[in-house]
C-alpha cells in the first residue's frame, strides 16, 4: 500500500497559543483513520491545513504527493472535505446543490445529471431530489454534504465530526455510509467524539491532545499494548464461592473481583486471564465439569473509551 | 432571488417609480405659477431628474448593500469553506458574485429607462443627455458594487459589512460637496481677497473643482449636464480667462477613467483576498 497522506512536523500557532505541535504521521491508501482527542486538541486545525484552508506556521503535509501549501489546487482535486458545521443555500434544491458543487469541480454539464443521481442513490436521498435543501432533516443534510464531498470522486475524504448532532438512527446510517465508502477504497480521515463509532469502522486511530500526537496506530495493536492480559466476566446462578475456588487454582487467572468489590452485575466475577485461547477453553470446561452453573462466560474486548482515557490527560491547548 | 419574489419586487418598484413621476409632474404643474401650465420642456426635465435620482440611489446605496453581503454571507452561512475547497478559481467567485448582484440592479435600472421616455415625450431632454447619464450610472454601479464586494471579503458579519459599505458610499457621495464647501469657505477669502485672483489661481481652482467633482457621481451628472445644455459641450469647451485660452473639460470623462481604474483595483484586491489562505 502506498502513502496517501503524509504529515511532517506540522505546527500551527495562533499568537502565543500552539494549536498543533510538530505533528507527524502517515496514512496508507484505503485506511480509515479515526482522529480523536478532547475539544481544542487541534483536530479541526489539522483538517483545515490538510484541506488547504489554513496556512501552517511550520511543517509540511502532502496529499497524494501534493503539497498543501504549494500545490493547493492539486490537493483539492484529490480531497473531499466535510466540515463540522456546514451551511446550505436557501432556495436551492437537493439536485441543484450537488450540481452546483460538481460544476465548481469542473465536472462537465453532460456528466453531472447522471453523477447527481448516482450520488443521491449512494446516500439514499434519491427520493428527496426535488426538495429544497433547507427542508431536509439534519441527518439528511449531513448525508447530502457527504455526497457533495464525493462529487469529484476524491481519493481522500476528510470528515470533521461527520456524525455530530445526529440522532441514533441517522448515526447508524452515517456509519453504514462510511463503511460503504471504505469498501469503495476511499481513504477516510475523520474526527469524532463518539468513540464507539470510531472503534466500529476505523482501521487505525490517531489520538491528539493539546496539539501533540499522543498515539497513532492499529486499533487492535494499541489495545493489546495497553492491556496485555484479557479480562473475562463470568456469571453464575449463585455458587460464587465454588467459582472463585476453581479460578484461584488456575495459573493463568489473576485479579479476581466480585460484585461485592466493584460495580458488576450480581453473581458475577471479573478476572484477568494471561493464557491462550486453548487454556481459556480448558478453564471453561473445568468450570462446567465442576458443576458450577455458568450463565455467561465472556471476554471483555476493552473499549476505545478506556484507551482514550488512558492515553489522554484532559489537557486542551 | 427566484420564484415570484423577483417579479413582485420589480412590479412594486415600477409602480413606485410611476407614482413618483406622476407626483413630480403634478407638483411641478402646481408650483409653476403659470396660468397656462408649465412648459413641457421644464416638466420633462423634472421627470428626468426624478428618475435619475432614484437610479443614483440604487447605484450608490442599494447595489453595494447587495454585494456587501455576497462573500461575508457565505462565511456566515458556512458555505465559504465548502467553496474554497473546490476548484473554483477566486476570479470566478468574484466575477460570479459581482454579476449576480449587479444583474438585479441593472435590471431595475434598465426597466426604468422607458420611464425616462416620458421626459422625451415632454421634450425635456436630449438623447445624448439620456445616454450620458445612463452610461455614468452603469459604470458607477460596477465600481460601487465592487466597493461592497471588497468590504465583504474583509469583514466577518453581514451587518458590519453593510454598515461599512453604506458609510463609504455616503462619504463618497456627500464628502466631496462638504470638502468643496470647506475649501471655499476657508481658503476662498485667503486666495481671492478683495480682488479677482491671478489667472493661474483661477485655472487651478477651475481644474481642482472639476477634478473634485469627478470623484462624485451626483456632481458629475449635474455639471456634465450643465456643460451639455449651457455650453453644448459633450467633452470640453474653451473659454478665455484673463485673455488666455483655457480648455474646460466636462467631468464625466475623468470620472469614468477614475472609476474604471478604481473598479479594476478593487476587483484585483477582491481576488487577492479570496485567494489568500487563512493564517488564523
Amino acid at each position: 500500500m502506498s502513502t496517501i497522506i503524509e504529515i511532517d512536523g506540522l505546527t500551527k500557532q495562533y499568537g502565543q497559543l500552539t494549536a498543533l505541535n510538530n505533528l507527524s504521521l502517515t496514512i496508507e491508501q484505503g485506511a480509515v483513520v479515526g482522529f480523536i482527542g478532547p475539544n481544542g486538541a487541534g483536530k479541526t486545525t489539522t483538517m483545515r491545513i490538510l484541506t488547504t484552508l489554513l496556512q501552517p506556521t511550520s511543517g509540511q503535509a502532502w496529499l497524494a504527493g501534493f503539497s498543501v501549501t504549494s500545490q493547493p489546487r492539486d490537493v483539492r482535486r484529490v480531497v473531499g472535505y466535510m466540515p463540522d458545521f456546514f451551511g446550505v443555500y436557501e432556495d436551492m434544491k437537493v439536485w441543484e446543490y450537488l450540481d452546483f458543487f460538481a460544476a465548481c469541480y469542473d465536472i462537465p454539464q453532460s456528466a453531472r445529471r447522471t453523477m447527481v443521481d448516482d450520488l443521491l442513490a449512494l446516500v439514499d436521498l434519491g427520493h428527496k431530489k426535488e426538495e429544497f435543501v433547507d427542508n431536509l432533516s439534519r441527518g439528511m443534510k449531513q448525508r447530502l454534504c457527504l455526497a457533495r464531498t464525493l462529487a469529484h470522486d476524491p481519493q481522500v475524504l476528510i470528515l470533521d465530526e461527520p456524525a455530530s448532532g445526529l440522532d441514533p438512527r441517522a448515526r447508524i446510517e452515517m456509519r453504514e455510509l462510511l463503511r460503504e465508502l471504505k469498501n469503495m477504497g476511499k481513504t477516510i480521515f475523520f474526527s469524532s467524539h463518539i468513540l464507539s463509532e470510531v472503534a466500529d469502522i476505523c482501521t487505525s486511530i490517531a489520538v491528539l491532545e493539546a496539539g501533540h500526537l499522543v498515539a497513532y496506530g492499529d486499533l487492535a495493536e494499541m489495545k493489546q499494548k495497553l492491556r496485555p492480559h484479557r479480562v473475562v466476566h463470568v456469571r453464575t446462578l449463585g455458587q460464587l464461592e465454588d467459582l472463585q475456588r476453581v479460578l484461584i487454582m488456575n495459573d493463568h487467572v489473576n485479579g479476581i473481583l466480585t460484585s461485592a468489590e466493584v460495580d458488576l452485575p450480581p453473581d458475577t466475577i471479573r478476572f484477568d486471564f494471561t493464557g491462550s485461547d486453548q487454556q481459556m477453553s480448558s478453564l471453561l470446561a473445568e468450570l462446567i465439569q465442576g458443576e458450577i452453573p455458568i450463565v455467561s462466560f465472556s471476554e471483555d474486548g476493552g473499549d476505545l473509551e478506556d484507551l482514550f482515557l488512558h492515553l489522554t490527560r484532559g489537557i486542551v491547548s | 432571488m427566484r420564484g415570484q419574489r423577483a417579479f413582485l419586487l420589480m412590479t412594486a418598484y415600477l409602480l413606485l417609480m410611476g407614482g413618483l413621476i406622476f407626483t413630480v409632474y403634478l407638483a411641478y404643474v402646481a408650483s409653476s405659477g403659470n396660468n397656462f401650465g408649465p412648459s413641457n420642456r421644464q416638466a420633462g426635465k423634472a421627470v428626468f431628474t426624478a428618475v435619475l435620482l432614484v437610479q443614483v440611489i440604487l447605484v450608490l446605496f442599494i447595489g453595494p448593500t447587495f454585494t456587501s453581503a455576497a462573500i461575508v454571507g457565505e462565511k456566515e452561512r458556512q458555505t465559504y469553506d465548502l467553496l474554497r475547497t473546490t476548484l473554483l478559481p477566486a476570479r470566478s467567485l468574484v466575477t460570479g458574485k459581482l454579476l449576480s448582484s449587479l444583474s438585479y440592479i441593472y435590471l431595475l435600472i434598465i426597466v426604468s429607462i422607458p420611464l425616462q421616455g416620458i421626459a422625451f415625450l415632454l421634450g425635456g431632454i436630449s438623447p445624448i443627455e439620456l445616454l450620458l447619464s445612463q452610461f455614468l450610472i452603469l459604470i458607477s454601479a460596477i465600481t460601487f458594487a465592487l466597493i461592497g464586494l471588497y468590504i465583504s471579503t474583509v469583514l466577518r458579519s453581514t451587518l458590519t459589512a453593510s454598515l461599512t459599505t453604506f458609510a463609504v458610499a455616503f462619504t463618497l457621495t456627500f464628502g466631496t460637496p462638504i470638502v468643496a464647501a470647506l475649501i471655499t469657505s476657508i481658503l476662498g477669502p485667503v486666495l481671492f481677497g478683495p480682488s479677482t485672483p491671478a489667472w493661474p489661481v483661477q485655472i487651478m481652482l477651475i481644474y481642482g473643482g472639476l477634478l473634485l467633482a469627478a470623484t462624485n457621481l451626483p456632481a458629475t451628472l449635474v455639471i456634465s449636464d450643465l456643460f451639455l445644455v449651457e455650453q453644448d459641450a459633450l467633452v470640453y469647451f474653451t473659454d478665455f480667462i484673463d485673455g488666455r485660452l483655457a480648455y474646460i473639460w466636462s467631468p464625466w470623462l475623468p470620472y469614468i477613467i477614475l472609476y474604471i481604474l478604481l473598479g479594476l483595483l478593487l476587483y484585483w484586491a477582491c481576488i487577492r483576498r479570496i485567494k489568500r489562505v487563512a493564517r488564523k
